[in-house]
This record gives structure tokens, sequence and C-alpha cells, in this order.
């Protein structure tokens, strides 16, 4: 299976599902409007800054990946190698001076800023719309592109989750990052194989966050309605809301409606129902994520089936983390990196409203 | 230039700058920041700095225009104050809180004066039983048709241009203002200084 | 010069028959001693003339600039960094790998700038704005179209906040990807979260202040997810329990009403000019002290090999 996933196969697929899309796309003067809109112009630059910065530290994590190796299969080299891809020949000071080596690169990126602000200056203006009319909402009414993030969640969550708990998670999780993790390799260098788990965490929720933003920003029209890029923004679309709380759909099942009826449908049923669905959830992501933490990708086959094999460094990482550290990634992991994304699927593609309804507030 | 010196770069810079000794350490090669710098570009540190020069140069011009906008929102100075009937001989004060101007009839002319003192700028007040606009602030003393007499203004107050509109209105315009300088010629007798009733 | 006249000295007033019997000669010496005092006093002149050929050793151009950039030794390259007030964050020398733009990408040092321009340009902007319902659009208008440069200045202001938003993320992306945030960094990292936090805090309160509808709805969507809260929020769980109203929640204190209008605008208006820049300033000072006392910039480090790591006393 791992011979036909490389990036050849990736490129083919990403290739393909490009064209399938550019070719089902109606209004491209719709896709136009959209990117040039001069709010909108950091996201498209983000859409390019941010795979060219990836691709800058990738490069660099490769190659000390490469020396890692070299010096794991050599321990003479090892001893001797001064441990950097950076070239050094002995004699060579090992510091510069700050001035002028580092301030004049400093004075160097202050004179391109300044002149990409006051080039993006004199070309784009800022937008300006009509006087603040409270009688009068435009539609679409949105955030600026670095709070769409937020604004998207408010169509999962209720707004005080959406606007005030999952941000708050979300930054002591940040917060918490450094605390959790137990490897205390790759300490102020780049590499991938040695912080495989922490870069694929963080990467997770740096790139569900763009994903949010992208969808606010290119695809929800007026109304907050769904609208593939390319489609023309509808202002009297209608979409009726078929959305169904968990505990409904379950009960109107043939295995529901074996239950009694206070078992689904009135309190306390209802309240336990969601309870068990949560914590069940939490369970399940808890596996999940320690699946992810232990596992070697390499080595898992579908004939014979093989989904656990162990990789030996992450069990050593394991078994350096403390209990405390463990149950709080996993609290913050499911809570943030895991309930966002399978909340997305329920709602859009279940149509699944609430999973846990109580009379003080809905998840 | 650098070699000697960072050879001895352990200790922190602070310390005094002593000599070097005799014998140098093991490594027969010279230690380098990097390859040796080039000769000092004179040339090219006065193009950057010349040039940083002119963008601050330029940048302090447009700070500086900056504060000077090309218009501004105030009100208008040009207004009507009704017709010369309206007004009876001597000073009547029945706009000075709107427009801060007094209106003065003669025997034979209306005149508009702008009730600024020629001190210091502040309103002096009109003491009809004393026949005299007397200013608070320094205590200058004005005629009644607001010429100078005492105290340390230099000159009389300013009147307005007035004209007479199409229905017979007064037109006063504050923008436009007679004056009388100390031992110049007097405006005060200048076509729009004053209408002739 | 008493001496030249005695022989001139007469009778009675010595004085005046000097002035008087020796008139032409009294003046000629007179002539000469103004043309000798001239002549030394132009010699004078050209001789210190020659101290000021060089501007930069002149006692003015010393007092103020102590250290010479010219020089390329050692010393002066590094008094350049320690005597100067605005560099000596600096330390005087760094591992010469970390002068290399690929490891760091210099974002936080254009993030750092961006706020500089920001506070700047928001200065210059505050000279035309009145923070009020009746004029804060219409100033926008009035910078746009009537002060020079003053459309400039406010696209300047915008598009620095939205790339500060950007640099931000790009710089917290490369502290993650070179494990920077590792011990013994770990507060600055927090250090850094808070920083991010007030940085999209100071976008949003900007982003009322043109009044527009835009900025309008933002706002009134930001804070109408406060009144949700539960226990803070007029409309959360336990809050009319607890006495909370329309008039009286985290809401109301937010906008200091219980609808966006004027006082919300006067708010966003201290908030985003003095309230949040000043928090910003303590948070960021303590950011970059962090810096040079965990040890400067994290790298790039020398590869540890996963053999080299202690071992953890096995748990059961």
């Amino acid at each position: 299976m791992q011979r036909f996933i490389n990036k050849w196969t990736l490129l083919v697929l990403a290739v393909l599902i490009v064209g399938v899309w550019a070719l089902n796309v109606s209004d491209w003067h719709q896709l136009w409007t959209i990117s040039s809109a001069p709010d909108n112009i950091p996201i498209v630059a983000m859409l390019f800054l941010v795979p060219f910065f990836t691709w800058m530290g990738i490069r660099q994590a490769i190659a000390n990946d490469r020396l890692i190796d070299e010096l794991e299969a050599d321990p003479k080299l090892a001893k001797t190698h001064h441990r950097k891809v950076e070239p050094w020949r002995p004699g060579w000071a090992r510091e510069l001076h700050v001035w002028p080596y580092l301030v004049r690169i400093e004075f160097l990126a202050t004179v391109i800023v300044t002149v990409v602000l006051f080039v993006w200056s004199i070309t784009l203006n800022a937008p300006l719309e009509e006087p603040a009319n409270p009688n009068l909402t435009m539609n679409p009414s949105k955030a600026p592109w670095y709070f769409l993030g937020l604004q998207e969640m408010l169509v999962y969550f209720d707004p005080w989750i959406a606007g005030v708990v999952m941000p708050s998670i979300i930054m002591v999780g940040l917060m918490v990052f450094p605390y959790v993790d137990s490897n205390p390799l790759g300490n102020g260098y780049y590499t991938l194989k040695q912080r495989r788990f922490a870069l694929w965490m963080f990467g997770a929720g740096f790139l569900m966050w763009i994903v949010l933003i992208v969808i606010g920003t290119f695809i929800r029209g007026p109304g907050w309605i769904w609208f593939w890029p390319g489609q023309t923004w509808d202002h009297n679309a209608v979409v009726f809301d078929k959305n169904v709380d968990l505990h409904d759909m379950i009960a109107a099942t043939s295995v529901g409606k074996l239950l009694p009826a206070w078992a689904l449908s009135a309190n306390p049923g209802k309240f336990i129902f969601g309870m068990i669905v949560v914590t069940g959830f939490y369970i399940v992501g808890a596996l999940f994520f320690h699946w992810l933490m232990t596992v070697d990708f390499k080595k898992i086959r579908l004939r014979p089936l093989r989904l656990f094999p162990k990789n030996e460094f992450e069990q050593k990482l394991l078994a350096r983390t403390s209990l405390l550290q463990y149950l709080t990634f996993q609290f913050f992991a499911v809570s943030v990196l895991l309930a966002l994304p399978v909340k997305l699927i329920l709602r859009l593609a279940l149509t699944i409203k609430y999973v846990w309804v109580t009379p003080w507030f809905n998840i | 230039m650098d070699s000697q010196a960072d050879q001895l770069s352990a200790p922190s810079v602070g310390t005094p700058a002593r000599t070097v000794p005799a014998a140098k350490p093991a490594t027969p090669t010279a230690v380098v920041e990097s390859s040796s710098d080039p000769p000092v570009n004179k040339m090219r540190r006065r193009m950057v700095w010349a040039s940083v020069a002119g963008s601050l140069t330029v940048f302090f011009l447009m700070f500086v225009r900056f504060f000077l906008p090309r218009s501004i929102l105030e009100p208008s100075s040009i207004f009507r104050i009704g017709s010369p009937n309206d007004y009876a001989l001597g000073v009547d004060t029945k706009w000075q809180q709107q427009y801060r101007i007094w209106v003065t009839r003669t025997s034979d002319r209306l005149f508009v004066i702008y009730a600024r003192c020629t001190h210091l700028g502040c309103t002096p007040d009109w003491k009809a039983s004393e026949n005299k606009f007397k200013c608070p602030c320094h205590g200058s003393g004005y005629d009644s048709e607001g010429i100078n007499f005492e105290g340390p203004a230099p000159r009389p107050m300013d009147r307005a241009k007035v004209a007479l509109d199409a229905e017979g209105q007064i037109v006063v315009d504050i923008g436009t203002l007679y004056e009388w300088p100390k031992g110049e010629k007097s405006e005060f007798d200048d076509d729009g200084a004053f209408i002739r009733v | 010069m008493s001496t030249d006249n005695t022989d001139m000295a007469e009778s009675s007033d010595p004085k005046e028959t000097k002035q008087l019997s020796s008139g032409d000669e009294a003046k000629r010496s007179m002539l000469d001693k103004v043309k000798e005092t001239g002549g030394a006093l132009k010699d004078r002149a050209k001789e210190e003339a020659k101290d000021y050929k060089d501007p930069q050793e002149t006692q003015l151009w010393k007092s103020i600039f102590r250290v010479s950039h010219d020089r390329s030794d050692p010393r002066n390259r590094s008094l350049a960094i320690l005597s100067n007030v605005f560099l000596h964050l600096h330390p005087a020398k760094i591992n010469r790998d970390a002068v290399r733009y690929p490891f760091t990408w210099g974002m936080g040092g254009i993030t750092f700038y961006l706020f500089i321009v920001l506070t700047f340009t928001g200065v210059l902007l505050m000279f035309y704005y009145h923070p009020t319902k009746v004029d804060a659009f219409r100033d926008i208008l009035y910078l746009e179209h009537d002060v020079p440069f003053g459309k400039l200045l406010r696209n300047m202001h915008r598009w620095a906040a939205h790339l500060m938003v950007i640099t931000t993320w790009l710089h917290m992306f490369r502290v993650v990807l070179t494990g920077s945030y590792k011990k013994p960094r770990e507060f600055n990292w927090c250090v850094g979260v808070v920083l991010l936090v007030l940085t999209l805090l100071l976008s949003f309160t900007g982003y009322l202040l043109p009044d527009d509808q835009l900025g309008f709805w933002a706002v009134t969507v930001g804070t109408n997810m406060a009144r949700a809260t539960p226990m803070l929020g007029h409309e959360g769980p336990f809050g009319p329990q607890l006495g909370l109203t329309a008039y009286n929640d985290v809401r109301f204190g937010l906008l200091g009403g219980s609808i966006v209008d004027s006082n919300a605008l006067l708010r966003s208006y201290i908030w985003h000019c003095i309230g949040i820049p000043l928090v910003a300033s303590i948070f960021m000072a303590v950011h970059f002290w962090r810096i040079r006392k965990d040890g400067g910039i994290s790298g790039p480090a020398p590869v540890v090999l996963e053999s080299e790591i202690k071992a953890v006393a096995k748990k059961k």
C-alpha cells in the first residue's frame, strides 16, 4: 500500500480534483469578485505565503533528518561532526558580530516590508461601506478574515460555546502545548522524523483554522448558505433546514422505536443519552489519538490485517510522558482537533444538529 | 583586522584592550568571522546613508504636509442681518452673540464693527451709559464708532464688508475686514466698508 | 598700546594733545593695529577651521555619536550594539548560523516593525478622527479626500494590520517547526499566545472605528456572543437567576450601554488607541526580555540523536 502513496500520486490526485471542479464552475466572475475584494487579499496572499514558508521549513527539516540518519549510522562521525547542516570549518569563528551581520539583514527586511506596504496601500483601497445602520444588515455580513473561523463555528455550536468556550479552550490549549510536549529532541532545529507527532498535531490545528477561513471567505454566501466556489451567489436562495438532533434521529429509527418514549425524547433520558454520546466520543477520540501517537505507519498492512503496529521511538516518548501531560493533551486534542471536524461533518453531511441537549446548554 | 581579537573572543566586551600575547594558540590559520572583509567601500556606504536620508526627508515632508488639510468645516462667514430700517441711530448689539458683530448707524452711514479688540483679540463690552466699548482683558477703550482712544489697543476695531442685496437686505461678510492701521490711510471710507443711508 | 603714544605726548592733557596734534599718525597706527589684529584673527580662524575639516571628529558629533560606524574592528562592532539604546536588545554577537534567513524567517522582527508602523500611522490618523457618532464616518471620508496623504495613511494602517496578523501566525508556525517553545522557552511561548490574542483584539476594536456597516455588524455579532455567556450574560445559562439584565451584564460592560452606539464607539476607540497598546507593550517587553534571558535565538541548534537523550527511569 505504501508504494502507491507517494508525492506523485498525491499530485495527480490533486490535479484531478481541481480539474473536475474547474469543469463544473459556472460563474468564474463570482470567483474573481471574491478573490479580488481588497479585504480578501490577505487570504489570497496567505494561500501563497503559507505553502512557501512550509516548503522552506520542510526543506531544512529533510536536510537535518538526513544528517541525523548519517550520524546515527556512524557513531564515530557523531562524535566529531559539528552537528549542523550549515557549513563550518575549524578556524571559523562560531559567533558573528550582530553589527553588521544581523542588523543589515533586519534593515533590509524593514525596507522591503515598507516598500510592500507602500505599494499595497497605493494600489488597493481599504473598504468603507455605508454608514452604520442598525436597521439594515448586509447580506452576507462577514467578520474580517481572521475571525471567519469563529463565525463559521457559530454554525455548529451555540453562540457562547463558539464565541467564548471554544476560543478559550483553543487559547489555553495553545499555551499548554509546550508543557505536554515531553519530547526533548528538536529543540532549536527543523526536523520531521524526531517530532512527527507534535508537528502533525499543530499542523492539523493550523490547517483546520485555514480551512474554516477558506470556507468563510469563498464558500459562505448570502444567508450564510453553502455555495461551491464558482456558483453564483443567489440572494434569493432558500435552503430548508432539515437538521435534526441526534436523539430525535435515533428515536425515529427502528432501534429507537423499541425504547420507551422517555428514554430519548424527554428529560432525563435526553440528558443521559447526550452524556453517553459525548463521553463515548471522548473515549473513542482518546483511543484514536493514542493510536496516532504510537502507531508505525510504515508497518500497517491490510493483508494480514495489522492496524496497530507500535513505533519504537514513539513508545519511548510515551514512556517519558507523565499521566498529567497525557490526560491534558488528550482533553485538548479531542475537544478541539477532533470535535471541530466531527461536528462539521455531522452537521454538513449527516444533518445532525445537536448531540447533547440539556436545558442549560446544547452541544 | 578581526583575526587576533577573535582569538581572544572568550572574555566579555567590557574588558579593556589587551596586547596580543607572543605565543598564539595552536591553530595556524587565522580565525576569521567570514571570508576576510573587502576593503571598506566608502562610496557604497555613502549611497546607503544618502538613500536613507533622502527617504526620511521625503517622509518628513509628507508628514508636515499631512497636517494642512485642503478644506475645513467652519460656519460660513457671509450672512444677512435684516434691512437698514431695522436699525436706529447708535450701536445695536443684537447680533453680538450669534455673529460677533455690532451694527452702528450714524447720520449718514451704517457700518458693521467686528467685535474683536485689536490688542490681543478679546471681545469688548458696549457700555451704553458711558457711550464707549471697553475691553475687559486689558482695558482698551473705543468710542461709539469703534475708534480707540485709551488703553493698549494699537488701532480702531476692524469693520466688516457690507452690501445691500436685491431685496434690500444687508449682507455682511466677516471674511473681508477693513482696517485703519496706526499712521496709515483709513480703509473705513472704501467701497464696501459702509452703507449710505 | 599707551607706550606708542608717549613719544607724541606734549603739554597739559596728554590724551587731547594726542588727538589734536598727532592725528594722522595716531590714525595710522590705529589702522595698523586693526590690520594686525585682523590678520592674527584670520590666521587663528584658519588654524581652528582645520579642526572642523572632518565633521566626525568635532566635539558636537562625538558627543552625540559615541561610536564610529566606519571602523570595522571588533570593539566598534560590539559597541555599536551595546551603546545604542535602540539596538541594545540584541546581543553583541550571535551564532553564525542564526543569521541565515531561512531559519527564523524574520517574522518576529517584522511583526514588531509592523506594530511600530501601526502606532505611527495610527497616531497620525488620530489628528483627524473624532470618536463620535456624528463625526466618525465623515472623518474617514475627509481623510480620504481632503487630507494630503490621508488616503495613503488610512490604507497603510489597514493593510499593516492585516499583514501583522499574518506575520504573527507565520512566526508562531516557525517557532513550532523549530521546537523553540521547548524548555526553557515555554513561558515565552505563553506570552506569545497572549500577544496573538491582543493583536486580534486590536484588530477587532479598530474595526468599529470607521462606524460603517462592516464594523458595526462585526461588533454587534461579536458582543452578542457575550450576552449568551453563562453567569455573565443576561441570556446565558444562570444569568437571569443571578439578576443579570441587558443593563448590567458583561455585554453592557463592554459596550457601555445595551446597544452599539456612541458609548461603544468611544470605548472601542480608547481600547484600540491606549488600553490594548499599553498592555501589548508590556507583554512585548517581557517577550523580548525573555528571549535574551532564555539564551537568545534558539538556533539553529546542533542536532541531538535519540541515543543521547537522558533515559527516563522505567515506570512499572
